[in-house]
């Protein structure tokens, strides 16, 4: 999908060439890169500004990360006082304190995207484009309900205690209902592989038999990995992680039996946010509403379109 | 003459106090589930203990001195990255084998050095305040090893990681090479300290440098060491952390500084300095371990509340070990 | 005494002062007037200060009645002697640094408006104030940027405020250069028109000549003297302060003196000290004296590499480069500091680890040898006659025990040449003749031996030679008979010459 609204980019930038109009500014907040996909996002981010810089002169980028919601405000506010900007793409650091801010920013006539985290109050934003989160659990439950048809016993890592591990979890539990899985446990590995391993250790320590893993994200499946193959434990079937790590994919397309299957939550989403804001800004398009990208699962069959091999993550 | 000789049965509260709590988490862990003490998860407690258990020696030096150190985790974490960067270049030169692991080590161990002895000289030749000195160092090494990793995560070569791993993984007589390397640093530190001229002058400057300084102690030279030897030891934990996971990203060795210096205050080493026991750091380091592993180990609490037992029980520990002087 | 027609506002009757089992005052008495400048003179331990605590309620006497207007009074603290209009400026500045000239007169009795702090007010007050004092310093400056003049200014405007009426201040003059002193001078006038009663100490007569009214003169806690002031000058107050022979405290000056152990030639310590120089034999004790702030402590430290100082320094005829501590050590320099608690000993740690401290290396070959530490423990405690129970913290040893337990771990190095700063400070005269006898016992083994004391006698007592410094400077050399106190004082306060109008500290 996200190379749907890629080649709609491409081929608006073909229809409306260099419009001669003054220098617009367009302003993309996101988090810094703590973590993998984190970074994976800060790189598709900074692609795509590359990529519009060139297709269209008459555009202007300003790319700020923050490492924490209140570092975030200020780069909003030093854009909308200092940059002039026409269009501002964020990825709220968390919903409530960064509601506001964007708020004041669209009050002001800037086009607002917001991107992944909704914002607490409804109708602020232009545009909205976002993965999936129930989605995603709910296509990791139903590969793990179609892996182990007879049931099984699994351990689920969850990630930083927020909304979107919640919801994930919530699809992912709707989706094992009925189906004869169990769950033994439930830890946070908190979306980093140090913690992750130490969880999964401990896992394989409580529980003498488990069958499969849901890791939850690709970071935090690395860590279990190690910990499985350290123990040198063979009753654990498979591992299904998510996010589309490209190690993770590479794995997956080279048939790994440990690894069969990923699931997206695209960091690329944000190149799609900017994209598009962008057709917003320099045509007349339409591009306001809702973009929802889907988790899709990834098998060995398909792994070839999800491997980026220049993206760090 | 009316000196007595040396000697106080009474039993010292600061002594037994983090013992005690040591002892009751053990109880406690065989209780809620069996598979606690079995030998698999000992070791893997003992070797997930090692990284910041040898660092927390190190810390224990420099706390002993009058000194702080913020910025083991994000040097952990830089040192992590140089090293796998290293290793990666030199690959196709070197080949798996040996010397490129050696190389990787020696990059650690001089980074650490160097790391360290930066600290130290802006601690000790310029007079900075070391609170301030070593967080400014913690926010530079976090932001070298986002750079050097791109905002992702630097991953060892595969087949390289697969051959280093051993050093994290194998071990000998059954023991893994991260407790004993662990064992190795914390007798060592504990002769050093109790049994040596740096030691002695550490604990001197900790509880007052003037007198250190007018009892002709090469206050500016020992400070630095403890920085210089606590760089090192982060370069050691770090040749242990590399192998785990063949991996470092800006997330690797977050918060690891005060996970560090709260095994150390746990321990029974003055957190204003003058005293310091590694012993008591290690009963630290496995108290703030084996709490982890507990709650992972059963399902008594919410794992939202894990970090409210973790700070319960540090303030436990610190508590029992009051005993020693009562109304001052 | 009865040299005075009023009833005296604030007086002490036969008090006396005991600490544990030691008597610092006896008997002694003491009587202030309204629109009297009283000054009360004497050695340093004579029981100066133990007197104007006992009239400032900051501690009671053992014996004996504080009067006030007249009626026996006892102050549980120095709040309801404050609450009694009798105010005491400190020798070291009781005033908060970073806050400003009104808010330290106001400190803790700041007023308001409502729940805000009424500062035009108090500006406005603290104006009035200073300008009694003919002092124009604006009261929105900071403590910090003061002159020592101004912030005394500030210690009495803070007084004053408090409705003093009993003025008592602890060497006012100790830190000012004399334009300020002569400033200040005139402000104890103005006060004394005011009606209100003033205490002071001071250790230059010729302020005390030239502005007291009645005096008053201790020596060894008690009252040697007292009168109106006319009735002495400068030389017969210094006689009454020293008058007593040297007694037999001290032990025969006897031992050989050998070849010079060190010569210091143009000896600076920036700051405190100037062109320095003397010379040591082996053998030698020479003793230093001056008044605190002379520099004496300053010049000493610097040749130990303790402070940054320049100069000729030549150690058995080499000349050397001291920089640090360690260095002065390893050429046999040893300087032990006159300030034991916080210098001298760690005061957390037991008396093995205080003893070795400094000679560590002689008993580590990479692990240090605690048995040889024990051995050298069981020495230093027969050989100083250390008491006191050995599992204890150091700083529960008396302050005796901790000057031996110091002199023991500074002997323990095995110095050559050894400084010796107030050897006897704060404690008892049978340690003190303790003290006396080490000091020349190591004299007789040879070695060179520096004392700086405040205490005259000592000086003159345990000295072959004695040299005074005032104001950084080395203003004499006395020996054999001519030192004398009498010639100390002299050549320490500069009387009967024109002072230089130099900060002296």
């Amino acid at each position: 999908m996200k190379r749907l609204i890629s080649a709609l980019a491409v081929s608006t930038a073909l229809v409306t060439p260099a419009f001669a109009q003054d220098t617009q500014v367009i302003g993309v907040s996101i988090p810094a890169a703590t973590h993998g996909w984190a970074g994976g996002m800060n790189y598709f981010a900074q692609a795509a500004i590359d990529r519009l810089e060139e297709t269209y002169p008459q555009l202007d980028f300003v790319l700020a990360t923050a490492a924490d919601p209140s570092r975030q405000v200020n780069d909003i506010e030093d854009m909308l006082a200092t940059r002039n900007i026409s269009a501002l793409v964020v990825l709220p650091f968390e919903s409530e304190p960064l509601t506001g801010p964007v708020q004041n920013v669209a009050n002001a006539g800037v086009w607002v995207t917001v991107v992944d985290r909704g914002l607490s109050v409804e109708g602020i934003e232009d545009l909205y484009v976002a993965g999936d989160n129930p989605g995603f659990g709910r296509v990791s439950g139903e590969y793990m309900v179609s892996q182990m048809p007879d049931g099984g016993d699994i351990v689920v890592l969850r990630g930083i205690p927020t909304t979107i591990d919640n919801e994930r979890v919530a699809g992912f539990e709707a989706a094992i209902e009925g189906s004869g899985i169990n769950v033994l446990g439930m830890e946070h590995g908190n979306w980093n592989r140090d913690t992750s391993f130490e969880v999964m250790q401990d896992f394989l320590s409580r529980h003498p038999q488990i069958d499969a893993v849901w890791a939850s994200d690709d970071d935090m499946a690395i860590g279990v990995l190690a910990a499985i193959e350290a123990a040198g434990r063979d009753d654990v079937q498979f591992v299904l992680g998510g996010a589309g790590m490209k190690e993770m994919i590479q794995r997956v397309m080279d048939g790994d039996t440990m690894i069969p299957a990923n699931v997206t939550y695209p960091p690329s989403m944000i190149a799609t946010a900017i994209e598009v804001t962008a057709l917003g800004v320099v045509s007349q398009t339409p591009v306001s509403g809702e973009f929802i990208i889907g988790s899709v699962l990834v098998t060995q069959d398909n792994a070839e379109q999800f491997y980026y091999p220049d993206s760090p993550f | 003459m009316t000196i007595a000789t040396l000697s106080s049965p009474k039993i010292k509260m600061s002594v037994i106090g983090p013992i005690v709590a040591l002892v009751v988490l053990i109880i406690m862990g065989a209780l809620m589930n069996p598979n606690f003490l079995s030998a698999g998860n000992i070791s893997n407690v003992l070797s997930r203990s090692a990284f910041i258990g040898i660092i927390a020696v190190g810390m224990t030096f420099v706390i002993t001195a009058g000194g702080l150190d913020l910025s083991v985790g994000s040097m952990a974490a830089f040192i992590a990255g140089l090293m796998i960067l290293v290793m990666n270049t030199a690959l196709p030169v070197m080949g798996i084998g040996i010397p490129i692991v050696l190389l990787g080590m020696a990059v650690a161990l001089f980074a650490g050095l160097f790391a360290g002895m930066l600290n130290g000289v802006l601690i000790t030749r310029l007079g900075m305040d070391a609170f301030i000195v070593t967080l400014g160092s913690m926010g530079i090494y976090r932001s070298l090893v986002t750079w050097l990793a791109d905002g992702g995560t630097l991953s060892l070569d595969f087949s390289l990681r697969t051959f280093y791993q051993p050093v994290y993984y194998g071990g000998t007589l059954g023991v893994s090479w991260p407790i004993i390397v662990f064992a190795l640093v914390v007798i060592g530190g504990e002769l050093l300290m109790r049994s040596t001229a740096f030691g002695r002058h550490c604990a001197a400057i900790g509880s007052n440098d003037q007198v250190a300084r007018y009892s002709s102690v090469r206050v500016a030279r020992v400070r630095m060491l403890t920085y210089v030897m606590l760089g090192v030891l982060v370069g050691i934990a770090t040749i242990m952390y590399v192998p785990r996971l063949g991996s470092a990203s800006s997330a690797t060795g977050l918060l690891w500084e005060l996970e560090a210096i709260a095994a150390v205050i746990v321990g029974g080493t003055a957190l204003k300095g003058g005293f310091g026991r590694v012993w008591g750091t290690v009963i630290g380091v496995l108290i703030l371990t084996l709490i982890g592993n507990i709650l992972n180990l059963t399902d008594l609490v919410s794992p939202y509340l894990n970090g409210a037992i973790q700070g319960a029980i540090i303030i436990l520990a610190v508590v029992l070990q009051r005993g020693r002087k009562p109304g001052q | 005494m009865g040299h005075a027609v009023t009833t005296p506002i604030l007086a002490l009757s036969k008090v006396s002062k005991s600490f544990g089992p030691i008597e610092v005052l006896h008997g002694a008495d003491i009587a202030l007037h309204p629109g009297r400048v009283h000054a009360l003179i004497g050695e340093n331990g004579a029981g100066k200060s133990t007197m104007m605590k006992i009239l400032t309620g900051y501690q009671p006497p053992s014996a004996g009645l504080v009067m006030l207007q007249g009626q026996p009074v006892s102050f549980a603290d120095m709040g309801q002697a404050e609450a009694q209009g009798i105010s005491l400026i400190h020798q070291e500045f009781n005033l908060a640094d970073h806050l400003t000239v009104a808010e330290n007169i106001f400190l803790g009795s700041e007023l308001r408006r409502g729940w805000f702090l009424d500062k035009p007010a108090m500006r406005a007050r603290s104006r009035d104030l200073l300008g009694r004092l003919r002092c124009d310093v604006d009261p929105d400056r900071l403590i910090s940027d003061l002159s020592n003049s101004d912030k005394q200014m500030v210690e009495i405007a803070k007084a004053l405020l408090r409705d003093t009426n009993v003025l008592i201040m602890d060497e006012p003059t100790a830190v000012l250069t004399r334009t300020e002193t002569a400033v200040l001078l005139d402000q104890v006038r103005a006060l004394r028109g005011h009606g209100t009663a003033v205490l002071f100490t001071s250790h230059k007569l010729d302020e005390v000549v030239a502005i007291a009214d009645d005096l008053t003169i201790m020596r060894d806690g008690s009252v040697v003297w007292s009168g109106p002031a006319n009735e002495m000058d400068e030389h017969q107050m210094a006689e009454a302060m020293v008058g007593r022979e040297i007694s037999t405290l001290y032990p025969p000056k006897d031992s050989m003196k050998g070849a010079l152990a060190l010569e210091v030639e143009g000896f600076h310590v920036p700051g405190f000290a100037e062109d320095i120089h003397f010379t040591l034999r082996k053998g030698e004790v020479l003793g230093i004296a001056g008044l605190i702030g002379s520099g004496r402590t300053e010049t000493f430290e610097g040749l130990a590499g303790l402070r940054a100082a320049h100069g000729t320094v030549r150690i058995n005829g080499d000349t050397v480069t001291i920089r640090h501590p360690w260095e002065a050590l390893a050429l046999g320099l040893a300087y032990l500091t006159e300030d034991r608690k916080t210098r001298g000993l760690l005061l957390t740690k037991g008396l093995r680890e205080n003893l070795t401290l400094q000679s560590l290396h002689k008993f580590s070959n990479w692990v240090i040898n605690t048995r040889a530490e024990d051995a050298a423990l069981n020495h230093a405690v027969t050989e100083f006659d250390i008491r006191g129970s050995r599992s204890v913290d150091v700083g529960s040893l008396s302050g005796g025990n901790q000057q031996k337990l110091l002199f023991a771990k500074t002997m323990l190095s095995d110095p050559d040449i050894l400084v010796i700063d107030e050897p006897t400070r704060g404690i008892d005269i049978g340690t003190k003749q303790q003290m006396y006898e080490f000091i020349r016992k190591l004299a007789a083994e040879g070695r060179a031996i520096v004392v700086i004391s405040s205490e005259m006698q000592e000086v003159i007592g345990l000295s072959d030679r004695v040299l005074v410094m005032r104001q950084g400077r080395i203003a004499g050399e006395l020996t054999g008979d001519s030192a004398t106190e009498d010639a100390i004082v002299r050549l320490a306060m500069g009387v009967g010459q024109s002072a230089p109008l130099e900060r002296t500290a």
